[in-house]
């Protein structure tokens, strides 16, 4: 018995000292971006050209409503129809009027603006023109997701080059997110949305992204389909500021001649109210 | 027509009341404009507004015309951006032009619509837009001819 107490206070012991410098233990080191290299710099002209701007071929995203329809599930396709045969009638879903990001992959699908892509060490990062001036960040630093990413609305993309393709993995996105096939007709993902984009130079001034979407809420399988943007150099196609929210808003003065934001009133569909 | 489910009955009425209850924004789809038919304006531009998504203009109508009142219309178009390649500038058509507007009319009948096309009176120079006629690539060799 006297030797059982010693080992079980010999234990005890040991517990309340791990306790005591439990805070002396090394934490793990953070992990870094580390400062780009000259190579790494130097490297980044081995990539292909994407400098310019690009816009999209809006009579494509059109004619894919009629000819790729996502393989949706009963429910969205219900709610698809819904909204087709609402725009046929003229009563415009409103799906995009609030505001927020088109996020993904509504972005690659249905966008009417121009977008640019940025090369840096590590990163691709695309910039657009709307929303508030869109942007998505894609790590090529060859780490992986987040085991457990925090939604957002252009989720956690990674990507590697595959010769000249840059192949992008994306998880995380918001379950809002919508899965638009025009600016009228969408389905929230709802939710474990997975995209997978290759994105190339199909010609030399013609690039394709082609997209594969798996949606397991609204989706019997994963859906197919290219997106097709033109290259710009004329200095016209800079892209510009494009700030959604403006349109909340008309110019004004106040009691004292400052200029400010003065709200305005717009119809269910996004348009102006017209003046009585 | 196939019956609708409550639930999508449901979800659209509920974007409709949010949407009723406070001023949505901007960013749309062009469904609303009667696109099949147009509609003209021949009156005095008075206000510009060059915003994002969609660019207005406020055109006082002063040639009633059957369904087409007089009085002030309100006439978007897209954005500033889009506009810009166009052809357009913030200044091409300012407060107190005379012009002449082809206009798709909201379906609702108000004086409201989207801009086919507008004429300067003073000048006669016309102004559109087509965003889908940019799907080329090298828009820039167009500018040089």
């Amino acid at each position: 018995m006297k030797r059982v107490l010693n080992v079980v206070g010999i234990a005890l012991g040991v517990v309340l000292w791990c306790a005591a410098h439990a805070a002396d233990a090394p934490k793990p080191k953070p992990v870094i971006n580390p400062p780009p290299t000259a190579k790494d710099w130097a490297d980044l002209s081995k990539l292909p050209d994407w400098s310019g701007v690009w816009n999209p071929k809006i009579t494509d995203q059109d004619a894919q409503v009629k000819t790729n329809m996502p393989p949706w599930n009963a429910k969205a396709a219900e709610l698809i129809n819904f909204q087709l045969a609402e725009e046929k009638a003229g009563r415009p879903p409103p799906l995009f009027v609030n505001c927020l990001p088109e996020a993904m992959p509504a972005w690659m699908l249905v966008t009417h603006n121009s977008m640019e892509v940025l090369f840096t060490p590590g990163r691709v990062t695309l910039l657009g023109e709307s929303d508030g001036n869109r942007l998505r960040r894609i790590y090529t630093d060859g780490r992986p997701h987040p085991e457990d990413p925090d939604p957002t609305f252009h989720g956690h993309s990674i990507g590697r080059w595959e010769g000249d393709t840059l192949v992008v993995d994306t998880v995380g996105v918001i379950p809002q997110a919508l899965i638009a096939v025009s600016e009228a007709a969408g389905v929230p993902n709802n939710g474990d949305m997975h995209i997978t984009e290759r994105i190339r130079l199909a010609e030399k001034d013609v690039m394709h992204v082609e997209l594969e979407i798996t949606a397991p809420k609204v989706m019997t399988k994963p859906w197919k389909t290219t997106r097709i943007f033109f290259r710009q150099r004329a200095r016209l196609y800079d892209i510009v500021e494009g700030v959604c929210l403006e349109g909340y808003f008309r110019p004004g003065k106040d009691k004292d001649g400052n200029d400010i934001f003065i709200p305005v009133q717009h119809a269910v569909g996004g348009n102006r109210v017209p003046p009585k | 027509m196939k019956p609708l489910s409550k639930k999508v009955f449901t979800s659209a009425a509920f974007i409709g009341l949010v949407a009723g209850a406070y001023p949505v924004s901007a960013h749309h789809s062009t469904t609303m404009f009667d696109r099949d038919n147009v509609i003209v304006l021949d009156g005095v531009v008075k206000e510009l507004h060059w915003t994002n998504p969609h660019v207005a203009i406020f055109i006082e109508n002063a040639a009633a015309k059957p369904g087409v009142p007089e009085g002030l219309w309100v006439i978007e178009l897209t954005s500033p951006g889009n506009l810009v390649r166009s052809g357009w500038t913030r200044s091409i058509i300012k407060p107190g032009d005379k012009v002449t507007a082809e206009v798709h009319q909201l379906r609702d009948g108000t004086k409201g619509g989207g801009l086919r096309k507008i004429t300067l009176a003073a000048t006669g120079q016309s102004y559109t837009y087509n965003i889908r006629d940019s799907e080329r690539p090298n828009l820039e060799e167009d500018y040089k001819k």
